[in-house]
């Protein structure tokens, strides 16, 4: 364990020194904990702001229909996010260089647990499932500044 | 563990299902409970396979229903938007039509039912009612979102506000346009739809999986199982096998298989131990090469009879250069098909059949002389007599006794007599031919049967017997004679036993002995009858004695010079139901070749004494009354003489000196040994005080020294002597030398049977003592002596006067 525990940090310290975007490494006992609770037809994160570093992001789908989350750091205002044609669902691609992380396909009565590091910034949750979004299934989340 | 079988590593097994074994046994009885078992499990396991394989298949299906209907629903929820869409365009649509599908379809979903047809070229299908917690809301939200896409559609299509309209399925936000609403709803239905489709699936997909984990753990278990047990059982049989082989193995007794065509098929090891050769070697032909040529082509046809031959059976088996007895029970298994052929379960009876030849042999032979013994004798004669019917032929027995033999065993003891009989025995089987049977039937008695001979032969074996009986024999530095008296009965009466020639022969052989000995005698019938009138007479004698048939009379003795009745002598009679009064001339000689000469001895000698007591306490009897009582040889030499005397005395409370006895001069002239007990016994009875005389004196052979070794009191003088005395022959001058001999030992003499008063003068000339006779009295019943002893007037016939006291005295 502590080997392969070196190995990482090796790793992670090349890529920081390589790159400005290289995430720093994860310290265990300094993660903050989000709650994103996945409703039909509502996407609530508790607490809505948090300070900037790694994140525990614990998905969990309340509804009983299917859903998925994904965090995008964004500036656009809250549901104004690019969407595709069908006018039904956000334009994932448009938004690949912002998009953080995602659960896709959280079954009802699942749940699953994320860990991401979030720069300080605003940061849209939403649910893009074929017109969940357009349902109402996004809020912000702010990333403080610690 | 005894349950399980040792070839399976009972480790392997769980503690429980050991425990189960050790207790239960399955395998203990029949296969047939495992196999039973066996299938049993495979029937449960392929019945559960099948239900299984069946409720997966009724799952798979409506899984396929209900996506279809789920899939036709999202298909529904696009076509209503688009309807509503194209009427509001003013085109041809039916957006009511799809909204009651759409409900329809909805509602089939959630609570079952059948979903409508969409297209024309889907059929109406028929769905379950949504199972699980999940799937109901999934399909509760959707229908719930059916309905807000139908209000807002027709809210659309009559041209209302949707603003107004009361949404259900928990929308958070909804586009404030009709259209955009119309399209998020039908999107989201579409969706929802989509999603509950995949959620049946994965819940389908799962139970199917489970389903499926559920058949192959049974398939497996089943396999297992029905594997585990086959191992079991086959297992068990080995062990069954192994364990009927080392019984047989280790068996004493040997097993055989004989198979149909003759030859041996299986012998077992233990033929190894029985006779040498290993079990390899007696199978096939080998087996028939061992059997002894006798019993060879009986044991080999039995492949043929079966069980028809007697079981047990015996045959013998070659041990090397000796033969094996053994006994074989029989199981014709030639019908099994296990077995095919007769089987032979045999025992060893070696030592037992020669237990028993030797047993037989001990049971009907002699074990001294080797000869046959009486049991064989009979058998051997009633084969000679049955042979001899059949055969025309005649058989003779020849009953020989030895003469002189009791002398030999008595003089040189047993030993040497054990020794004569064996060397008479040999001369015995020299004599006879191999046919012939010579028998040792008891003591110094032999008898040979004679076959297929005649009169003449056996007179020459009869004659040949006697004389080399004759012949001396030398033991111990001895020579001993001994003879022969050898009866002869030929088997040529018509009827005659076995039974009828062995007492022929004896009756001749007695003849032989008592014509003199040392020679034949043939049996003729007459001699039959005399010894028929014997037995017959001997018979009686012993049932009189226990009737009572036998009284005492009593005839007077009168002192010759004062015709005083000094005494009695007591004169047995027999009261006989079928011979009348039977003197003891007709029957004594009878029973002294019986015991009851004893008894009747005894008897005298009780009831005269009781008889003279009685006398005695009437105050009848003289001074010197003495009652005579006549003793025989055998009474002297039997023993015990002395002892009953003391009896009959003591009982009557009789003096001993009141009682007599008299002997014939036989009683003393036996042999030695006999002599001096004799001796003795009359010592005895004299110190007693009791009076001896000898009877029938001079018609013996005494000498007369024995009567200076006797303590004798009286001569008695024969009444041949008496007979004629008057004429002053030679009876005269014995009878006056005896008178003379008496006086000169200080003895009395008693003259018998005078008849005429000239005989008395006579005597009373020679001086003789005492008297009797039917001169005076014939032997009288008790009651007319007392009546004699009471009248002292009485005179008796032929004395007249002077008296002179005799000299016998108390």
């Amino acid at each position: 364990m502590r080997a392969r525990g070196a190995g990482i940090l090796l790793s992670l310290g090349v890529l920081v020194a390589g790159s400005s975007c290289a995430m720093p490494a994860a310290p265990r006992d300094a993660t903050t904990t989000v709650k994103v609770s996945l409703e039909d037809f509502r996407l609530v994160v508790t607490p809505a702001r948090v300070p900037a570093g790694w994140v525990s992001v614990s998905v969990s789908n309340r509804g009983p229909d299917t859903h998925e989350m994904i965090i995008v750091r964004t500036t656009a205002a809250e549901g104004d996010l690019a969407l595709r044609s069908d006018g039904m669902t956000v334009d994932e691609d448009a938004l690949a260089s912002q998009k953080v992380d995602s659960a896709d396909t959280v079954l009802s009565g699942t749940g699953r647990t994320l860990r991401m590091h979030l720069a300080p910034g605003r940061y849209e949750v939403f649910c893009n499932m074929a017109g969940h979004y357009r349902t109402g299934m996004h809020t912000f989340l702010v990333v403080v500044a610690p | 563990m005894t349950g399980v079988p040792r070839v399976l590593p009972s480790a392997i097994l769980p503690g429980w299902l050991r425990g189960w074994l050790r207790d239960h046994q399955p395998f203990r009885g029949q296969g047939r409970r495992t196999v039973a078992f066996l299938l049993v499990i495979f029937a449960v396991t392929s019945v559960a396979s099948v239900g299984l394989s069946a409720l997966a298949t009724v799952r798979a299906q409506h899984r396929a229903a209900v996506i279809e209907v789920a899939a036709r629903q999202r298909t529904l929820a696009e076509r209503y938007m688009n309807d509503v869409l194209l009427r509001l365009g003013g085109q041809q649509s039916d957006p009511e039509g799809t909204g009651r599908l759409l409900v329809l379809s909805g509602k089939a979903l959630l609570d079952g039912g059948t979903a409508p047809a969409v297209d024309g070229d889907d059929d109406e299908t028929t769905v379950p009612a949504a199972q699980g917690a999940t799937v109901r809301r999934q399909l509760e939200r959707a229908l719930h979102l059916i309905r807000d896409l139908t209000a807002t559609g027709e809210a659309l299509l009559q041209h209302r506000s949707v603003a107004g309209l009361k949404l259900t399925a928990d929308e958070h936000s909804v586009p404030a346009d009709p259209e955009a609403r119309l399209r998020v709803l039908g999107t989201l239905t579409s969706n929802v739809s989509l999603n509950a489709a995949r959620t049946i699936a994965t819940d389908a997909d799962r139970q199917l999986a489970t389903l499926v984990r559920l058949q192959v753990l049974l398939g497996a278990f089943g396999l297992f199982g029905s594997l585990l047990l086959a191992w079991l059982l086959i297992a068990a049989i080995r062990r069954q096998t192994a364990h009927f082989r080392s019984l047989v193995h280790a068996s004493t007794d040997l097993v055989v298989i004989l198979g149909a065509d003759g030859k041996c098929r299986y012998v077992s090891p233990s033929v190894t131990r029985m006779v040498g050769p290993d079990a390899g070697a007696l199978t096939g032909s080998g087996f028939g090469s061992q059997l002894h040529p006798d019993d060879r082509s009986r044991l080999l046809a039995l492949t043929s009879t079966g069980a028809a031959e007697a079981s047990p059976l015996r045959f013998r088996l070659r041990a090397g250069v000796d033969w094996r007895e053994l006994e074989a029970t029989v199981t014709d298994l030639r019908t099994d098909r296990h077995v095919q052929g007769i089987v032979l379960n045999s025992r060893d009876v070696t030592e037992r059949v020669a237990l028993e030849e030797q047993l037989n042999h001990l049971a009907f032979h002699d074990s001294l002389t080797g000869l046959a013994n009486r049991a064989l004798f009979r058998d051997r004669l009633d084969h000679a007599l049955a042979r001899a019917a059949r055969g025309g032929q005649t058989v003779a027995v020849l009953m020989t006794d030895l003469d002189e033999f009791k002398q030999v065993n008595d003089t040189l003891g047993h030993n040497l007599g054990d020794q004569l009989l064996t060397t008479i025995a040999d001369r015995l089987a020299i004599i006879t031919r191999s046919g012939d049977t010579v028998a040792r039937l008891g003591g110094d008695e032999f008898a040979i049967i004679l076959e297929d001979t005649d009169e003449g032969m056996a007179r020459v074996v009869a004659q040949r017997i006697v004389t080399e009986t004759a012949l001396p024999v030398r033991l111990a530095n001895r020579e001993l004679v001994v003879g022969a008296s050898v009866g002869v009965a030929m088997a040529n009466l018509p009827g005659a036993s076995g039974e009828d020639l062995i007492r022929h022969a004896d009756v001749a052989m007695y003849a032989a002995k008592h014509s003199g000995r040392n020679r034949f005698e043939m049996f003729h019938p007459e001699l039959a009858r005399q010894a028929g009138d014997l037995l017959g007479l001997q018979h009686e004698i012993q049932v009189g004695l226990q009737r009572g048939e036998f009284v005492m009379y009593y005839q007077p003795e009168l002192s010759l010079s004062s015709g005083t009745m000094l005494g009695v002598e007591a004169l047995m009679r027999w009261m006989s139901p079928t011979r009348g009064m039977v003197g003891p001339m007709a029957f004594i000689p009878a029973a002294e070749s019986t015991a009851a000469i004893v008894s009747l001895g005894e008897f005298a000698l009780v009831s005269a004494c009781a008889q003279t007591a009685q006398w005695l306490a009437q105050g009848l009897l003289p001074d010197t009354f003495t009652t005579w009582v006549n003793v025989s040889a055998k009474q002297l030499t039997a023993g015990g003489i002395r002892h009953t005397v003391e009896a009959a005395l003591n009982a009557a409370g009789l003096p001993a000196w009141r009682l007599g006895v008299e002997l014939t001069e036989t009683s003393l002239v036996a042999d030695d040994a006999d002599f001096e007990h004799a001796c003795h016994e009359l010592d005895a009875l004299h110190d007693m005080g009791i009076h001896i005389a000898i009877d029938d004196f001079g018609t013996g052979f005494s000498s007369l020294s024995h009567l200076t070794r006797f303590p004798v009191d009286a001569l008695k003088i024969d009444r041949s002597f008496v007979a004629g005395i008057e004429h002053h022959g030679k009876n005269a001058v014995i009878a006056g030398n005896i008178i003379n001999l008496a006086h000169a030992l200080g003895l009395v003499a008693i003259a018998e049977g005078i008849e005429t008063p000239e005989q008395l003068a006579e005597l009373q000339r020679l001086d003789c003592d005492m008297a009797q006779g039917f001169l005076f009295a014939h032997p009288t019943p008790p009651r007319d002596i007392t009546a004699l002893l009471a009248t002292p007037s009485w005179n008796p016939p032929g004395f007249r006067q002077g008296r002179r006291r005799p000299r016998l005295a108390g």
